[in-house]
C-alpha cells in the first residue's frame, strides 16, 4: 500500500479502513484535525463547538465513508461536508451578530483563547488584541470572499480544490483570494507592520 | 490571447507568493518580470506582505485538545458499510467452504449412495454427527467441570490456590486488553498540516 518511506495517500488509507481496518481512520483524524478545528474555529467562533463539531463531522464521514468517490480529493469532501455541518450550526443558533467577546458560564464575557508566543503581561495584551483584530476583520469580510480565506488559510486546501468544493471557475476563486486578502491586509495592517 | 495588463501581474504576484499560479502563468509572470523594473522591484514588497499575513493567521491558530483522536476513534460507531466490508465476510466465508469441501469429500467417499439424494443424505449425516459430537463435548465439559469443583471446595487450601489463580488470570486478561490501546498511532502527519 504505501510507497517505500512515502507516506499513505488519503485514498489508501480511505480504502484501508473500508477494508476493515478501522485504525487507519485515526491517521486521517492525525492528518485533518488541527485545520478542521481552526477552520471550525472561525465559522462558530467558539474553540469548545469547534471541537464537537469536528467530530461530529468526522464521525458522519465515518458513517458513510463507503460513498466516497475517490476521483475526488478526501480534503475536498470533508470539508464540503464541515462547511455544511457549520452552516446548519451556524443557522440553528442563528448567530447573526458577531461577537468578539465570548461569555462563560456565569455570563461574563471574556475573550478569545489564543495561543501566546508573547510572553508577560505586555505580550498577553497583545495577542488578546491580535486574535480579536484577527476574528474582527475574519467576520468583516463578505462572505463569498470569507468561505474562500477560511478555506485557504485554515482548512489550508489547494486553490484547485476551493474551486471543486465551491463549483467555481479557479479563476474566479484565485481572483476572490486576492481580493480576500487585500481586504485583510488592509484592516490588518497594525498588526503586519510589527 | 489578450495579454495581462500591469495591474494582473501584480494580482499574479501575491498569488505566486500564496503558490497559486499554475506552470503556464508563472512562466508568463517570469518574462514580465524580466521586462518589467517596477514589477520586479514589487515582487520581494510583495512576498513579504504575504508572508507576513500568512504568520500572522497561523500564528492565531487555536490548540487542538490532545485527546481529540482517541475522543473521535471511542465514538465512532458501527457503520453500516463495516458488515458489507470484505473482512467481516472472510469468516463466514471460510466455514461455508470447510463444510461444503467436507461434504464434497463425503459424497465422492461414500459408494452407496452416488445419487443426488445420496449427497443430501450425506450432508444431514454430517449435521447430525456434528450435533451429537457437541452434545456429548458439552455433557462431559459439565461432568468434568462438577469433579473439578468438588476437588476444589475439598479443602480450604485447594480453594485458596482456586481463588488466587482466578485472579491472576483476571489481571493477565486486563493487562492484555490495556497493551492495545496504542493501536490508534498515527503513521505520519501530512506536511500541511
Amino acid at each position: 500500500m504505501t510507497r517505500g518511506a512515502e507516506q499513505p495517500t488519503d485514498e489508501e488509507l480511505v480504502a484501508a479502513v473500508l477494508g476493515g481496518d478501522r485504525e487507519r481512520f485515526g491517521d486521517l483524524i492525525e492528518r485533518y484535525q488541527g485545520r478542521l478545528v481552526n477552520y471550525l474555529f472561525r465559522l462558530l467562533r467558539n474553540a469548545d463547538d469547534a471541537h464537537d463539531l469536528a467530530q461530529e463531522v468526522l464521525v458522519k464521514v465515518y458513517q458513510v465513508l463507503d460513498r466516497y468517490d475517490p476521483q475526488y480529493k478526501f480534503s475536498t469532501w470533508l470539508f464540503r461536508v464541515a462547511q455544511n455541518a457549520a452552516i446548519d450550526q451556524i443557522r440553528r443558533r442563528r448567530l447573526k451578530v458577531v461577537s468578539l467577546r465570548q461569555e462563560d458560564d456565569e455570563g461574563e464575557g471574556r475573550d478569545w483563547d489564543l495561543p501566546s508566543p508573547e510572553r508577560g503581561p505586555y505580550g498577553e495584551l497583545r495577542n488578546r488584541e491580535r486574535g480579536v483584530a484577527i476574528q474582527e476583520a475574519i467576520d468583516s469580510l463578505p462572505w463569498e470572499y470569507r468561505e474562500l480565506i477560511l478555506l485557504r488559510h485554515f482548512g489550508e486546501l489547494p486553490y484547485e480544490e476551493i474551486a471543486q468544493l465551491k463549483q467555481m471557475p479557479l479563476g474566479t476563486v484565485k481572483n476572490k483570494l486576492f481580493r480576500g486578502r487585500q481586504m485583510l491586509k488592509e484592516k490588518l495592517q497594525d498588526f503586519l507592520v510589527d | 490571447m489578450n495579454r495581462p495588463d500591469h495591474s494582473t501581474y501584480r494580482e499574479w504576484l501575491t498569488l505566486d507568493a500564496d503558490g497559486g499560479l499554475d506552470r503556464a502563468e508563472r512562466a508568463r509572470l517570469e518574462e514580465h518580470l524580466a521586462a518589467c523594473p517596477e514589477c520586479r522591484h514589487l515582487k520581494e514588497e510583495i512576498q513579504g506582505e504575504v508572508l507576513a499575513l500568512n504568520t500572522l493567521l497561523r500564528g492565531a491558530a487555536v490548540e487542538v485538545r490532545p485527546d481529540f483522536q482517541t475522543s473521535v476513534m471511542s465514538a465512532l460507531p458501527t457503520a453500516g458499510w463495516e458488515s458489507r466490508s470484505p473482512r467481516a465476510w472472510r469468516f463466514t466465508a471460510a466455514v461455508i467452504l470447510l463444510l461444503g469441501v467436507a461434504a464434497g469429500l463425503m459424497v465422492a467417499g461414500s459408494s452407496a449412495a452416488p445419487s443426488g439424494l445420496g449427497a443430501l443424505f450425506a450432508v444431514g449425516g454430517m449435521l447430525r454427527a456434528a450435533v451429537v459430537a457437541g452434545a456429548g463435548l458439552a455433557g462431559a465439559s459439565w461432568k468434568g467441570l462438577g469433579l473439578i469443583l468438588d476437588r476444589v471446595i475439598a479443602s480450604p487450601l485447594s480453594l485458596g490456590a482456586f481463588g488466587f489463580l482466578v485472579v491472576a488470570l483476571n489481571l493477565f486478561l486486563f493487562s492484555l486488553i490495556r497493551r492495545r490501546r496504542p493501536a490508534v498511532q498515527p503513521s505520519g502527519r501530512d506536511p500541511r498540516t
